[in-house]
């Protein structure tokens, strides 16, 4: 569905990207891990046309999106729930969902959208007149990933789901993700720090560090942990089997 | 009570003009991070178009010679049409610039409408009387008698106020500007069109500058090149203090320097009224030495960690 070949993203003279390949099948849960720095914010952004790579190509679809407009992005079906989720704090809960509505005009289909957003978040529901602004940060999460669910997406794209959230409330965001999977069918491509909950919730993992791709394959595959660790620090520990991270 | 009365309503209808004019700047720099220093010369443009363009002394009405019906759409649709000619010529190929260009290339835009004007107008300012029986007064208890223009402004203001509000509030348009005043990335994320938001901010500034025309000139009676000037000077002051990127805090911005002209002109002991505007400048520096987030804080940068 999405084939990320070679690609490079410069900002100024400092090279964030080089040379990320990465291939997400239809209706798959992908997972992007890599420490602090790796350059995992920037293939988001650059799938979603936020960023323009130097060099290399996205393909959605067959079609090349890359060097595109964001709008245009979302528009092909890409929705993105970016780090530090975005929610407009001026704007109430429900004018918030409403913006995720932008480039439709099935008013049915929104209705219907908008109904199950609330079902699987009743708590926006009950917030639907509040200013988003005072939503807790696990609402917040829950508002961004119902505002990304609002635009129709095949393709969603979340950076860092479980940042400075609660441990309960990263559990109930991931049985959201791993529902929309199973129930509408939505590709994921998700970005952690910490690999454990990724590995248990993806299809396939990439490991990232330093602006490039040290290991992606079948989480299946990954599951004993050593060459995760390796390709994540850039040294093997013998010490640990486990996964510390 | 009578005089209060006289004074509060100068002091409400100058806020309502220097108000007007705040929020058309105070909309522009919610989407495009521009304080159009260009906005006082639109001001000038649509009281300008009122008559005949040549550089006689005397003014020759043309559109100002129409039913109130069709001049006020005239008026403003010649404004609005600057205002898209400017986001088109100029704002748009300095969309990826910084804030300091864009403000920069709103002074040249200025400068450039100005000479347009001498070039096609003469420099000389012009008398033009237009609804001239606005300035009779009104009584509105015995002994107090202000001019209906007075009224007319404050009544406009709210009027455009209450539109405005409607329209951000209850439109998925006015919803759209709002989110991308907020955080115009994600906005794009999310699909909302950059270009067509920001023409639509735009044409609305238009909107609001020509209402500021039409008021003002009525109220002066005098075509200038640089009538704008000053007006946009005493409106940015009111977005400043008022608080940068909050449309409440441009409102309260511009009553509030309206309030503090009028009273300095009631109370100042005549021979220092003159030098008024050195004490509303005074007040301004020390309100934003208080409160240098403005009267107002705007809700984005109220966000919630």
């Amino acid at each position: 569905m999405l084939e990320v070949k070679d690609l490079e993203v410069r900002y100024g003279r400092l090279t964030a990207l080089r040379g990320v390949d990465l291939s997400i099948r239809e209706g798959e849960i992908a997972c992007i891990v890599g420490p602090n720095g790796a350059g995992k914010s920037t293939t988001l952004l650059a799938i979603s046309s936020v960023l323009t790579p130097t060099a290399g190509s996205i393909i959605f679809d067959g079609t090349p999106i890359h060097g595109t407009r964001p709008e245009e992005v979302a528009r092909m079906g890409i929705s993105q729930v970016p780090e530090g989720r975005h929610i407009f704090t001026s704007l109430s809960v429900e004018e918030n969902l409403q913006v995720g509505t932008a480039t439709r005009s099935d008013k049915a289909e929104m209705k219907r959208d908008y109904d199950r957003v609330l079902e699987t978040f009743p708590i926006l529901g009950e917030r639907r007149k509040q200013s988003a602004g005072k939503l807790s940060g696990g609402e917040q999460q829950m508002l961004a990933i119902g505002r990304a669910l609002m635009t129709n997406p095949r393709f969603m794209t979340i950076d860092e789901p479980s940042l400075g959230l609660a441990p309960k409330i990263v559990d109930r965001v991931y049985e959201v993700l791993i529902d929309l999977r199973e129930k509408r069918g939505l590709t994921l491509l998700i970005v952690e720090q910490s690999s454990e909950r990724a590995l248990k919730a993806a299809d396939s993992l990439y490991v990232l560090r330093n602006g490039s791709i040290q290991l992606g394959g079948k989480a299946a595959d990954l599951q004993d942990g050593k060459a995760v660790h390796k390709a994540y620090f850039g040294f093997s520990d013998d010490h640990e089997g486990e996964v510390m991270i | 009570m009578a005089f209060a009365l006289q004074v509060l309503m100068n002091a409400l209808s100058l806020g309502s003009l220097y108000a007007l004019a705040a929020l058309g700047i105070g909309l522009l720099f919610g989407v495009l991070k521009l304080i159009n220093f260009a906005h006082g010369d639109f001001i000038t443009v649509g009281a300008y178009a009122l008559i005949v363009p040549s550089a006689a002394t005397q003014a020759t009405l043309l559109i100002g010679d129409f039913h109130p019906l069709i001049l006020i759409p005239c008026i403003v649709v010649v404004v609005v049409i600057l205002a898209l000619i400017a986001e088109f010529l100029v704002f748009r190929p300095l969309r990826n610039a910084s804030p300091a260009t864009l403000m920069i290339g709103s002074f040249a835009l200025g400068f450039v409408i100005q000479n347009i004007l001498i070039m096609i107008y003469g420099g000389r300012p012009k008398a033009v009387g237009i609804w001239s029986d606005l300035s009779l007064g009104v009584e509105l208890m015995p002994g107090v008698e202000v001019p209906k223009l007075q009224l007319i402004i404050i009544g406009v203001t709210l009027v455009l106020m209450v539109v405005l509000v409607l329209f951000l509030t209850k439109t998925k348009y006015g919803v759209h500007m709002r989110a991308a005043a907020e955080d115009f990335r994600m906005a794009r994320m999310l699909g909302i069109e950059a270009n067509r938001v920001i023409m639509l901010a735009v044409a609305i500034s238009g909107m609001l500058a020509a209402a500021v025309s039409m008021l003002f000139v009525v109220q002066t009676g005098i075509l200038d090149f640089r009538m704008g000037v000053s007006l946009m000077l005493f409106a940015f002051i009111a977005t400043v203090i008022g608080g940068m990127g909050s449309l409440v805090g441009a409102v309260v911005g511009g009553f509030a320097v309206g309030a503090v002209s009028i009273l300095l002109q009631t109370f100042l002991p005549s021979e220092m009224r003159v030098f008024r505007d050195v004490f509303v400048f005074a007040i301004v520096i020390f309100i934003l030495l208080v409160r240098p987030q403005g009267l107002v804080m705007s809700r984005a940068s109220r966000e919630r960690v």
